[in-house]
């Protein structure tokens, strides 16, 4: 039942509702620990689909969560979500990983640089090339760059724990937010690092995205060094405890 | 003729007694030997300096406990305000049968008014309920023994409630049983909970029960509940249930809609402000538009040339 014990709208009457006390909560409202809003806050809907739905189409479920959400205080939407068709969560991710000193609009401009350039090589090797192979070769460079972190993304990764006064590299299994973080960082600390000094961002990182579309390039080899690693440390396994 | 006996301690105070009490330091190093009791030799009196430390007395401080008060006392309160409450209609000019707790909170904000910050601080009117803490009566007679007879559980109204509930429970149950006897029963699904209601909070049961709980108990409470409504029942026990549900608002109730405007042309329009941090925002929204956005007499695309200032604008409802 949703207006269960678990899900009651918290708040003591002579308080403010949202700001956030010490008093612990119940199970089942999470608390995250640095954020301003309350656990009863809910995040916001953003996606225009789910308003524009006839009222005919919806569920018996779906009609509840909506009556639901009409008695629900919910958070307000932050600056760089948009409903627009153009907005991907793994690019805008990316650019914040690449923004340095706050400054969005040079990461952003970063961003759209690298993409117009895996787009104009794709379109070059696609007018170069003859009609059978034109088919298997890939224009879009979203497709692209989600591919290409995709293939970078390790299975195993490694922890440094402490035993008997050294550090050892045990392998440990990483969560998918973890694994995707682990991509896009390593995509953008090689970028960064190896690269001729004259040469920008955006052509550096187009050139790895595009060898990570293909399965080959440094960061590629990175994720296999990480596997090996893991694998020659195996015995080492039992050293976690979680 | 007077002994006087000095001595120098580095951190020691002096004190000059006659024939006075010895006061024994806590330092170790600060004390030093205290002097004989003054010899009173016939005629004369011997001074004798004992090197003390200072030694801090307790003060009578009053233990604080809790003000009890008695039913008497609040009875008297409640008189007290009432009469109040009709003098104080009588000073404003207004009814003083039809004087509300609105009405009393207006007429002393503008009696007394106050500055502070703190709006629990400022001068309020309120009936004695509010304002006194709810307390137990005496729970047992004059020969000692409690009159409930749970009270050695430590949480009687508590115990009793849940002993109420699950009796409601076991009842409801027993009709179930005797209408599958005659063949009778009916598997009806009860609906879902409807949504403008919750239970109560921990805080609202304590302040209910005029005891505390635990986390564990309430939740416990709440299942029972639970339980009991998810069961076909009778209005006796809607209503037990509904003694312990809240109506919840719908959150776009609270926000205040003004009607629309017309401008000279006939074209409805609307206003509405906003502000954060020192910003202030004014919008108006014009009925058959043209889509045009325009922020200070600028077009939007102009004012906001980074695209990510632009975000918001395609949240708006295309109406």
């Amino acid at each position: 039942m949703a207006a269960s014990a678990v899900t009651a709208v918290r708040g003591w009457s002579g308080l403010l509702l949202g700001v956030r006390s010490v008093v612990l909560r119940l199970p089942g409202l999470t608390q995250v620990r640095w954020s301003r809003y309350g656990p009863e806050y809910q995040d916001p809907q953003i996606d225009k689909g789910y308003y524009r739905k006839p009222l005919a189409a919806l569920t018996e479920e779906e009609k509840y969560e909506r009556e639901l959400r009409k008695t629900q205080v919910i958070k307000a939407a932050p600056a760089t979500r948009t409903s627009s068709v153009f907005e991907d969560p793994v690019i805008s991710k990316f650019t914040n990983m690449m923004m340095k000193g706050g400054n969005k609009i040079l990461a952003r401009s970063l961003m759209t640089q690298t993409l117009e350039a895996v787009k104009r090589k794709q379109f070059e090797k696609y007018h170069a090339a003859s009609p059978e192979e034109q088919a298997t070769i890939e224009r879009n460079p979203y497709t692209i760059f989600h591919q290409a972190l995709k293939n970078c993304e390790p299975v195993i990764g490694l922890v440094s724990i402490l035993k008997g006064g050294h550090f050892y590299q045990v392998p440990v299994p990483l969560a998918d937010r973890r694994r995707r973080f682990l991509a896009m960082k390593w995509m953008i600390t090689e970028c960064r690092e190896k690269k001729h000094r004259r040469m920008l961002m955006p052509e550096k990182l187009s050139q790895e995205l595009l060898e990570a579309f293909h399965n080959r390039g440094p960061v590629i080899k990175r994720k296999h060094d990480t596997h090996k690693m893991a694998e020659a440390n195996r015995a080492l396994a039992h050293y976690r405890w979680w | 003729m007077a002994a006087l006996r000095v001595s120098c301690g580095a951190a020691a105070s002096y004190r000059l007694f006659l024939g006075g009490r010895v006061s024994f330091a806590r330092g170790q190093g600060l004390w030093k030997a205290a002097a004989a009791k003054p010899q009173r030799s016939p005629g004369c009196q011997i001074l004798r300096l004992r090197h003390t430390t200072v030694v801090t007395t307790r003060k009578n401080v009053a233990v604080l406990r809790r003000e009890t008060y008695t039913v008497d006392f609040i009875k008297k309160q409640i008189e007290e305000f009432n009469i109040g409450k009709r003098h104080l209609a009588n000073m404003m000019g207004e009814d003083p049968e039809t004087f509300t707790q609105e009405d009393i909170d207006r007429a002393i904000a503008y009696l007394f008014p106050s500055g502070l910050f703190e709006k629990r601080a400022r001068p309020i009117m309120k009936h004695p309920e509010e304002i006194f803490p709810k307390q137990r009566a005496i729970q047992w007679g004059e020969d000692g023994r409690p009159f409930h007879f749970l009270f050695y559980t430590g949480k009687q109204s508590y115990y009793s409630l849940m002993h109420e509930a699950y009796g409601k429970l076991l009842d409801v149950e027993n009709r179930q049983d005797q209408l599958r006897a005659k063949g009778l029963f009916s598997e009806k699904t009860k609906a879902k909970d409807p949504i403008g209601s919750r239970w109560l909070i921990k805080e609202e049961l304590e302040e209910m029960l005029v005891e505390k709980l635990s986390d564990q108990d309430y939740a416990q409470f709440i299942r029972l509940l639970e339980r009991l409504s998810a069961l076909p029942c009778d209005a006796a026990e809607e209503e037990f249930v509904g003694r312990f549900r809240r109506s919840v608002t719908i959150q776009s109730k609270k926000q205040l809609i003004e009607p629309l405007q017309y401008d000279e042309k006939g074209v409805a329009f609307s206003t509405g402000q906003g502000n954060r941090k020192t910003a202030k925002a004014k919008v108006a929204v014009y009925d058959h538009g043209s889509g045009r956005i325009e922020v200070n007499g600028v077009d939007y695309l102009l004012y906001f040339p980074v695209t990510q200032d632009r975000f918001f604008f395609s949240l708006l409802p295309k109406l």
